[in-house]
């Protein structure tokens, strides 16, 4: 082995974050200029993001779920603080961040000629973990 | 010579471990570049092959 690394999945491209959120089942609205959430206290100032999900589509959530451009290139997540507790926290963006990365990589391997010889979804105890090995042409 | 291989393993949290296998020097860097995409690096470590190759390529340049 030459080179190890651990890195954190940042979501900066909007089109592998659509397709990822697609994957998963959901229909994102995509808007070049962030617009309002909705939320369940109508009182509670209005989130705005970039990408949003809506309510009916969350099961059990309270409020829509968006993702917001930072200054800095990236989405993050925008949601209810309860909707934190009804599945769509930590958990649920690392599943996205998961879906993300493969697509992301895959796209980038295609179009700088590295070969995919295989794929494999291990199960271990923190979860699903998604392997992709790749060979480099000659 | 040994096969380059490139192995990306994505985890559910929000991480990927990045494992280069028969690279040294520059195209290691490189090829890791590619893979990580823009991603913040929490661990990078090199392996003794990445300077073996660095070592050949100062061994040419010193003839």
């Amino acid at each position: 082995m030459s080179k190890y690394g651990v890195s954190i999945t940042e979501l900066k491209e909007e089109k592998y974050l659509v397709d990822a959120l697609r994957e998963m089942g959901y229909r994102p609205e995509v808007h070049p200029e962030a617009v309002p959430m909705n939320s369940y206290y109508a009182e509670q100032e209005a989130k705005q993001a970039n990408i949003i999900i809506r309510r009916h589509e969350l099961r059990g959530a309270c409020g829509d779920v968006g993702f917001a451009r930072r200054p800095d290139g990236r989405l993050t997540l925008i949601a209810d603080e309860l909707d934190a507790y009804h599945g769509y926290g930590a958990k649920w963006l690392g599943r996205v961040q998961q879906v993300y990365k493969e697509k992301q990589t895959l796209a980038m391997a295609r179009a700088r000629g590295y070969i995919l010889k295989k794929r494999e979804v291990i199960q271990t105890k923190e979860g699903q973990q998604v392997r992709l090995q790749f060979a480099v042409r000659r | 010579m040994q096969d380059k291989t490139i192995t990306i393993t994505i985890d559910e949290q929000g991480h990927s471990t990045l494992d280069l296998e028969g690279f040294a020097g520059r195209s290691c860097d490189r090829v890791f570049e590619d893979f990580r995409g823009g991603d913040r690096v929490k661990l990078e470590r090199k392996k003794p092959a990445y300077y073996a190759g660095q070592q050949i390529q100062q061994e040419k340049s010193q003839r």
